[in-house]
């Protein structure tokens, strides 16, 4: 893969240092170390139970942590509040998808958008042409425009991802997490959603960060990966590295 | 195939250019010299639209059922009782209606923060118990503060009987807050509230302020509650504890939304016409069993027509009692 644009200046985008968390007695992560660079594609595995969807939980600030400190562009995010890390320019997908069924694909799009302030006035605008137009071009992007006024509740299952994609890249973010993005996909829209993941890297430089079980999906995108397994972090590494590490295979690939 | 992208005229304007018409039309309505009681008819089924279309922008645009919101409107109602009354009581700085107006909608407002903050945190039907529970306490409360509320014994307002001016009065709020729900409901504002009653989580991960916009949704229900709540006291002439702080007022203005559908424009407005006829027509022959019937209609719409009329009818924007409390379950938990 080309990593000729991959930029290391100035420290980490997203860094983890010993997140911990617990849920009750049972440790879901347990000083997780870790660090994302802008411009770079990284996967996150490990078995089902491992605390990925808790680190990204905690990344993106739905659940408090237990310990450890979080930082994006620098700032310690550690104890802002979600809509704050979001305007930052971290943006998510959701395991489960959250989109809004009983509203348009298009509706969907503008729900998420780039902020501009919170005064009565500008919230009370109708709709802003800008973010329209964005919201238009990125249905386009993702092969979605023709289904723009239908409801988002009748897409299926891959549809609904790419739109729940499109709307974590409505506010322009830096870096987006994606978890499990191509579980239930077919393979058709599997590679257009690689695909559109590679583009918005090189083009845009956007960082990524994917929650996988498809190894393939992982090792086509990513040049590093994060192997989580009872919330420790096991091995980090190149896919190829990871995918003939020994205790990974125990772990995941159960030998 | 692709899918057209500039909403037409119609489709924009449409909605607030009707609305405004029939307000215009109803204004022209007092030339035709009707009696003083079927103005006063008129003015009471505009009350009941403000308050019906207040309810709904927190009840169903923002999804927070509030069973106490008649709160709000008791407030607005003493305060202009004792901003305007004469009767000898600690404070009685003896204001006009006009005066004291302004008031009765900023103190509702006051309030709604101050009570928002804990219980806009309370999600589905805990937050509706707590805003039950704060309308009965409010009701004690004004009951304990004799030497500033009358207390039991209620407050006696100057009697001004002037029917065409309280006709004009609720004709106005009415037009005005119906318009400004329909400009919310095409906001990016309204929009957030949307997103936020379908799935506050995903709302607030894409940086939407929840906490700011459901405090700015309560706020205003509340204000513009207030001020029909000041209204209705000027024109009842009398208040006290009891005539003020009536339960089945609540549950009227969840009925109104709901019967109409529950987070549309006109379903609130809609559903307090047919509740008005209904209980002038049905309810006026049945003393005894009024409330009974207020409490089978409930019932029944909620097994039958849970979206209300304009739901049934097709309108997507609404929404469902049981969406509203069982909303977001299964995705808080994965």
């Amino acid at each position: 893969m080309d990593t000729a644009q991959k930029t290391y200046v100035g420290g980490p985008l997203l860094e983890g240092r010993k997140v911990t968390k617990y849920f009750g007695g049972l440790a879901a992560l347990v000083d997780v170390d870790f660090a994302v660079y802008s411009g770079e594609i990284v996967g996150l595995i490990g078995p089902n139970g491992s605390g990925k969807t808790t680190l990204f939980n905690c990344l993106s600030r739905l659940l408090p942590v237990d310990g450890g400190r979080i930082f994006f562009k620098g700032q310690d995010i550690t104890y802002k509040r979600p809509y704050q890390v979001a305007r930052m320019g971290l943006a998510r997908t959701f395991q489960v998808i959250r989109i809004y069924r009983k509203m348009t694909v298009l509706e969907n799009m503008l729900i998420s958008r780039q902020w501009r302030g919170e005064s009565l006035i500008s919230m009370l605008k109708p709709r802003h042409p800008e973010t329209e137009e964005r919201a238009w071009e990125l249905l386009e992007f993702l092969q979605l425009a023709h289904l723009a006024h239908e409801y988002a509740g009748h897409l299926s299952g891959g549809q609904r991802r790419l739109l729940e994609i499109g709307m974590a890249l409505m506010p322009d973010p830096d870096i987006l997490l994606l978890d499990e993005a191509t579980s239930g996909i077919n393979p058709t829209l599997i590679e257009l959603i690689k695909d559109r993941i590679r583009q918005l890297n090189r083009e845009q430089g956007k960082t990524f960060l994917l929650i996988e079980h498809n190894i393939n999906f992982i090792a086509d995108l990513c040049e590093r990966v994060f192997v989580l397994h009872f919330g420790q972090k096991l091995a980090e590494g190149t896919p190829q590295e990871i995918m003939e590490n020994e205790a990974v295979i125990e772990a995941y690939f159960g030998a | 195939m692709s899918a057209e992208r500039t909403m037409p005229f119609v489709r924009r304007w449409g909605g607030l250019v009707a609305w405004l018409g029939v307000v215009a039309l109803l204004a022209l309505f007092p030339l035709t010299r009707p009696t003083n009681s079927t103005l006063f008819a008129a003015s009471q089924i505009f009350v009941l639209i403000t308050l019906a279309s207040n309810w709904n922008l927190i009840g169903g645009m923002t999804g927070y059922v509030d069973f106490g919101h008649a709160v709000f409107f008791g407030i607005g109602a003493y305060t202009m009782g004792v901003l305007v009354t004469r009767a000898p009581i600690i404070f009685t700085p003896e204001l006009s209606f006009w005066e004291a107006l302004p008031f009765t909608g900023v103190t509702a407002a006051i309030f709604a923060v101050l009570i928002g903050l804990p219980t806009l945190r309370l999600k589905g039907p805990y937050f509706s118990i707590a805003m039950l529970g704060t309308f009965v306490a409010m009701r004690e409360i004004i009951r304990i503060l004799r030497p500033i509320t009358g207390g039991g014994e209620g407050l006696d307002l100057p009697p001004v009987l002037n029917r065409i001016q309280d006709y004009y009065f609720s004709l106005v709020l009415m037009g005005l807050v119906v318009a400004v729900m329909w400009w919310i409901r095409r906001s990016e504002f309204g929009h957030s509230l949307i997103a936020i009653r379908e799935d506050e989580t995903g709302a607030e991960m894409r940086g939407i302020n929840t906490t700011l916009h459901k405090i700015t949704a309560f706020v205003m229900a509340a204000f513009f509650t207030g001020l029909v709540g000041g209204f209705w006291a000027w024109q009842n002439t009398y208040i006290d504890p009891d005539v003020v702080f009536i339960e089945s007022r609540n549950v009227e203005m969840v009925m109104m939304s709901m019967l109409g559908g529950l987070g549309t424009v006109w379903g609130p407005p809609l559903g307090a016409v047919i509740l008005y006829v209904l209980k002038d027509l049905v309810w006026g022959r049945l003393l005894e069993l009024h409330l009974l019937a207020l409490g089978v209609l409930l019932i029944l719409l909620v097994l039958f027509m849970p979206e209300g009329i304009l739901g049934t009818l097709g309108n997507k924007g609404g929404t469902s009692l049981a969406r509203l409390w069982g909303r977001g379950k299964e995705q808080d938990e994965a």
